[in-house]
């Protein structure tokens, strides 16, 4: 294996690995702040540099229908948005993950409008959450360049065979340019067996796609999908076992990050777990026992790893991007049903914070974790800490 | 579990002969009476001739709070005579319950067809449909005749809601009505059919495992395994010696089901034959009728 090492915006990256996986199919809409990825993927087509059809579609919700026909026929099919743009696509997202279609998708996570906002937080992952993709979040431009890679390993797995979105903080790792280590063709290549659908559409073998279900066939067909999405969990563990050997960089369900016999977990998933972990650096250098897990795959919801992860601490702190209005938000639900059917639960604490681009420093961080601790001594874990709010 | 004081009713029909009408009407009737009452049809895609189905429940006493479909109804009512050899209408009914039945057959006949505790009522809607209504509707005949065998509501309690549904043509309803629940002939079904019973074959339907991925369906062409016939309630008959070989009637034909025999004379597959009509109404030398039955 060779890689070269180049300063790059991590949206480019993304779309050097893109081009490095040789797709079929790119159909795309631009929109805030995912732009750059299709439009540099666009510039390499026209350029001549990659050799794929570039459909540039009038709206999210034909830039996903128009991926469910190329993946159909077996072409590997990539797409990227962000908000507003992945909210217009949901009503195809949800058939692309029931008819079994293994797009691969950017997301240049965004909050959602109202009010109008471009800035990053993580409401687009989660109004998708049970669009039955698998869901993989990141939190720099080398992850962002290594998930999407992986992400097609995985989602044309014949045992998967299912959507799968790379999410990418907008602008905290979109709009960034860092050193990102870019892999040679030829590894590239071996890593990434070609895409073959076991049953694409073809006029010489017709088959049905999307039919319809009855009452007495529709409870199968969802739990044929939900089987298949928990069962994905293998595929992903074992692609990014074989990354890991090839490159060097292991990638996990849940990471964690000094928490080994740390008395409280800071749980955070995407960009900011990088500002969470200087802030768990200086805390135990105040001889604090806190430490940091990362949540990197949201769908299958790694159930046994954060159990694993969680179970010997007291206190467990989550911080959510994005707000679940009037009810439990949403990382941090998952996590207390997780840990729900333990015999000896650690307390929880639910912080959202970060909604539309406002910054949780380090500093906020230590902040954000003396007030957790302070609800969680007193015993109130019930309402949720919105922090930074003024009041 | 509190004693179960509601009466259920399944209307069977075919979409368009009115079966979800009759069941609403019951229903205003009963719900006027100062009862409770539900109607409501069964959900789907059914299209127009297709065999379809309609329920009420009805209760004296107690609020229905049940949101399921009847499965153990105490009164059948069939609208279309066809469709008693075609399903099995009697599914569910329960021991003591009450059968009715439009049907040009006498009772006597009629009851060689079930085995079951039950009483059966007939009456020849259809007739009494196009002498008074002009076209073979049966819905509101069929609730006189329901009514007439078990008296869920009173006779007279009809009147409001058919004023309120029909308008301008409440009065010739309203006399359908009573001419079926004058003219119904009612029997207890006291012997064992003696026809040999019909066995209704059920689709197996896979368990999710056995689902291919995406629910995908491999097999081209496999509508043709989906018969449509029995949607019809009259089929073509060709004369022909009025039949030209024109072929009108095939082009015309919306299910494509008409073919030319050996001898160039054109006939309908009844396995796919819906029975509306279309080529009797273009066929130029009148060379097809459409005659009752399936």
């Amino acid at each position: 294996m060779t890689s070269k090492r180049v300063g790059i915006e991590s949206s480019l990256a993304v779309s050097e690995a893109v081009r490095l996986a040789n797709v079929d199919v790119i159909a795309a809409y631009p929109i805030t702040p995912q732009t750059h990825i299709v439009e540099s993927l666009a510039e390499m087509v026209a350029n001549g540099y990659l050799d794929a059809e570039y459909i540039p579609v009038e709206s999210e919700h034909s830039a996903m229908s128009a991926c469910l026909g190329s993946c159909a026929v077996g072409a590997r099919t990539f797409t990227a948005t962000a908000s507003q743009g992945l909210i217009l696509m949901h009503e195809v997202l949800l058939v692309a993950a029931s008819l079994r279609l293994p797009i691969v998708m950017a997301v240049a996570n965004r909050a959602l409008s109202g009010p109008l906002n471009i800035w990053g937080d993580h409401s687009d992952a989660m109004i998708t959450r049970d669009a039955g993709w698998i869901q993989i979040f990141i939190e720099n431009g080398q992850q962002a360049f290594d998930q999407t890679l992986c992400a097609f390993r995985i989602a044309e797995h014949p045992d998967v065979l299912l959507p799968t979105v790379i999410n990418i903080d907008g602008f905290h790792v979109s709009h960034v340019i860092e050193p990102v280590y870019i892999l040679d063709q030829k590894s590239v290549d071996e890593f990434l067996p070609p895409y073959k659908y076991p049953h694409p559409l073809d006029p010489d073998d017709p088959i049905t796609m999307g039919c319809f279900a009855a009452p007495n066939l529709y409870t199968e067909a969802r739990k044929a999908l939900d089987a298949s999405v928990r069962a994905s969990k293998k595929v992903i563990l074992d692609t990014w076992k074989k990354y890991g050997d090839l490159t060097g960089r292991y990638y996990n369900p849940v990471e964690k990050y000094k928490a080994d016999g740390a008395e409280t977990i800071l749980v955070t998933m995407g960009s900011y777990s990088e500002n969470a972990m200087i802030a768990i650096d200086d805390l135990q250098d105040e001889g604090k026992k806190i430490g940091l897990v990362r949540l990197r795959l949201w769908r299958p919801f790694p159930y046994e790893e954060v159990q694993e992860a969680l179970s010997a601490a007291q206190n467990v702190i989550v911080l959510d991007r994005a707000i679940s209005l009037g009810g439990p938000a949403p990382v941090c639900s998952e996590i207390r049903a997780a840990l729900y059917t333990l015999d000896k639960k650690p307390q929880v604490a639910s912080v959202v914070g970060g909604l539309g681009g406002r910054d949780i420093s380090p500093d906020n961080f230590k902040t954000l974790i003396d007030l957790a601790m302070q609800k969680l001594k007193a015993g109130e874990t019930q309402e949720i800490i919105m922090f930074g709010v003024r009041e | 579990m509190k004693k179960d004081t509601s009466i259920e009713i399944r209307w069977h029909g075919r979409g368009g002969q009115g079966a979800v009408t009759s069941a609403e009407l019951i229903a205003l009737a009963a719900i006027h009476e100062g009862k409770f009452a539900q109607a409501f049809p069964s959900f789907g895609p059914e299209r127009r001739g297709a065999p379809v189905l309609a329920f009420n429940r009805i209760d004296a006493e107690n609020p229905i709070r049940i949101r399921s479909g009847v499965v153990k109804p105490d009164i059948v009512v069939v609208l279309d005579p066809g469709l008693v050899t075609l399903i099995n209408v009697t599914d569910g009914l329960k021991p003591g319950g009450c059968l009715v039945v439009n049907s040009t057959r006498s009772v006597e006949d009629l009851q060689q067809e079930f085995s079951g505790d039950w009483k059966l009522a007939v009456v020849d809607a259809a007739s009494i449909a196009r002498e008074l209504l002009g076209v073979n509707i049966v819905n509101t005949t069929m609730v006189g005749a329901m009514v007439k065998a078990a008296e869920v509501v009173k006779f007279e309690s009809l009147k409001a809601p058919l004023n309120e549904r029909f308008g301008a043509r409440a009065s010739s309803n309203f006399e359908a009505c009573m001419r079926a629940y004058n003219s119904t002939v009612i029997s207890q079904i006291t012997t064992t059919g003696t026809k040999k019973s019909k066995s209704f074959p059920m689709e197996k339907i896979p368990g999710w495992r056995e689902l291919l991925v995406g629910c995908i369906v491999t097999e081209p062409g496999n509508t043709k395994k989906f018969g449509t016939g029995d949607w019809k309630s009259q089929h073509p008959v060709w004369d022909d010696k009025k039949c030209i070989k024109c072929g009108i009637c095939s082009l015309f034909c919306p299910e494509g089901c008409i073919q030319p025999n050996e001898e160039g004379y054109y006939r309908a597959n009844l396995f796919y034959c819906k029975g509306c009509g279309m080529c009797a109404h273009e066929c130029w030398t009148q060379a097809i009728k459409m005659v009752e039955g399936t």
